[in-house]
């Protein structure tokens, strides 16, 4: 167990490459000696824009759990999430525009700290662009 | 130990970037502020004007007067002159009687009750006629029961008033409307931002919410195929039309010239004939000649090119598949080179500063149709049909506020070795039916 706490994040299948309508599953976990000190987790499978443009992003799937709900949580065990993902848009590695897919984990503790997890995985299977135009 | 609260954030190069919660507390401070400024001038209107007019057409009690004296009262204002009307009455209230100058009840504030045009003050005073010796005319008029040494001529509300509250109120819906979006946005990550600006932009006014079968961030084109074709299903639309173009030359052609002439007679007139200004203008007016030239020989090609017209027998286009097009080049003229193009274009956003700028690359070409030495006559356009293969593992069109990729059918003319004309006709790529599918 490390001294900063860290996100875990594990996906099932082969945790990379995905297809549209196809379900996205796996679990994470808060590797912290204080996990009990979590308050909550917010759980996201988003999109968003890398490159010369402002950043897009949109939020596929949004899910907030709250450590002292109804059962209560031990986020130092694995939680599952899964969803369905979208028909668009596809992950794209082009020369000015890249679009990444991930899943974001985002865990608030009691004393306002936040710490981040995040794992990519493509959607779809455009190739990174190679064709180049014409001088 | 963490802190939950910090007055800068990370340090980038030379500048540290600002902190999110002080961020966020000065953005509430500010719709605040705005809704207070607003709702003190309510609040100030309301009392000012509205509360007194209220009370004349309410609470004051009817009796009659009559006329003694009346004048113009003048004031020095801020732009002028101001003037209002002044009429000293006399009536009695409870065997005790009362004479003082009297007209509405805002000349009973400070300063109040003056307006700009003394033709106005002067023909509110023509109404009225000062009683003599005799027994005068008596007029209507109401005096404050609480205060009967208050009294005014006039009631009723004044129409412009309601328009001063338009000001702010505008404060109040802008500061309140402000206020409640950053309180809504306060303590929340940026996913849930997201999420929430999601859920607004999905849902229109009657609470429909967007279609779920739809691909997101692909744009619908709809008006790619609201022109059925002559051959084939759809007629292209075209994103720039040359005329613009030819249209745009002309002005800088016009605007151009007259400023450089207008500009050499005035300083013919201010240093004489052989004024050093001509060296100045000499340069200006020469390329004020080749705005002429170029106009000129753009209206002659663009009197030679005919319209272009491009069908597509589907769309919208899917990777992979295969779609026929019908061209169509009209005009009387000999092209040089001739190429039709399937090509993708990024375009991103950015602030730069206080600007935002578009920067646009092509990255994609796939080249449907090539012909050199195009001899086309008037009255026999140029017609020929070709296969337009979209790329396996093509991206999809896409569109979000800062980023796009976007498709198009380009027709490029190259007419004399220097100019090519180029005509861009938009088309939707869709995800590969597998993509989408699976």
């Amino acid at each position: 167990m490390s001294a900063e706490p860290t996100v875990v994040i594990r996906l099932d299948g082969d945790g990379s490459v995905y297809q549209p309508g196809e379900t996205l599953s796996g679990h994470f976990w808060i590797d912290a000696r204080d996990a009990d000190q979590v308050k909550a987790v917010e759980v996201s499978v988003l999109w968003h824009s890398e490159g010369k443009g402002d950043e897009d992003m949109a939020v596929h799937e949004f899910c907030r759990h709250e450590a002292d709900g109804v059962p209560p949580i031990d986020f130092g065990r694995p939680q599952r999430f899964s969803t369905t993902l979208p028909k668009s848009p596809l992950s794209y590695e082009g020369q000015m525009i890249k679009l990444r897919w991930c899943v974001r984990v985002r865990a608030f503790f009691h004393r306002g700290k936040e710490v981040v997890g995040e794992r990519q995985f493509q959607l779809g299977n455009v190739p990174p662009l190679r064709v180049r135009p014409p001088a | 130990m963490a802190r939950s609260f910090r007055y800068y954030g990370k340090k980038r190069g030379h500048r540290r970037t600002g902190s999110p919660v002080v961020g966020r507390a000065g953005e509430a401070i500010f719709w605040a502020v705005l809704l207070l400024l607003g709702c003190g001038g309510i609040v100030v209107l309301l009392f000012q004007f509205v509360v007194p007019e209220w009370r004349v057409n309410h609470e004051f009690v009817a009796t009659t007067c009559k006329v003694l004296d009346k004048q113009i009262g003048e004031r020095r204002g801020e732009d002028g002159p101001l003037f209002r009307p002044e009429i000293r009455i006399e009536y009695d209230v409870g065997g005790t009687t009362y004479r003082d100058w009297h007209y509405d009840i805002h000349q009973h504030k400070i300063n109040g009750g003056y307006f700009g045009k003394r033709e106005n003050a002067q023909a509110i005073l023509d109404q009225f006629t000062v009683s003599g010796p005799a027994k005068g005319p008596r007029y209507p008029c109401w005096y404050d029961p609480t205060n009967p040494s208050v009294a005014v001529l006039v009631r009723g509300y004044r129409p412009w008033l309601w328009w001063v509250f338009t000001v702010p109120a505008s404060f109040v819906l802008i500061g309140a409307g402000g206020l409640v979006y950053t309180l809504l946005q306060w303590g929340k990550s940026a996913e849930q931002r997201a999420v929430l600006a999601q859920r607004v932009q999905e849902r229109d006014f009657f609470g429909a919410g967007s279609d779920p079968s739809a691909y997101l961030c692909v744009p619908l084109g709809a008006d790619i195929t609201n022109s059925p074709g002559i051959r084939l299903s759809f007629r292209l639309p075209m994103t720039r039309a040359p005329a613009w173009a030819l249209f745009g030359a002309l002005v800088f052609c016009v605007v151009w010239n007259v400023s450089v002439f207008v500009a050499i007679l005035i300083g013919l007139h201010m240093a004489g004939p052989a004024g050093w200004f001509l060296a100045v203008f000499l340069p200006l007016g020469l390329i004020g000649l080749g705005a002429i030239a170029l106009f000129v020989r753009q209206l002659a090609v663009a009197t030679r090119i005919g319209p272009i017209l491009l069908e597509i027998s589907g769309h919208p286009l899917r990777p992979g598949a295969q779609y026929r097009l019908f061209l169509s080049q009209a005009g009387r003229l000999t092209v040089r080179d001739l190429r039709v193009s399937l090509v993708c274009e990024e375009t991103a956003t950015y602030r730069q500063g206080t600007n935002s700028r578009t920067e646009t690359q092509e990255v994609e070409r796939h080249e449907l149709f090539r012909r050199q030495q195009l001899q086309i006559e008037r009255g026999r356009p140029f017609e020929t049909e070709l296969d337009l293969n979209v790329p396996e593992g093509a991206m999809h069109s896409f569109k979000a506020d800062h980023n796009e990729i976007n498709w198009a059918i380009r027709v490029e003319s190259d007419l004399d070795g220097r100019r090519t004309w180029k005509r861009s006709f938009p088309v939707i790529v869709l995800p590969a039916p597998g993509d989408a599918g699976r």
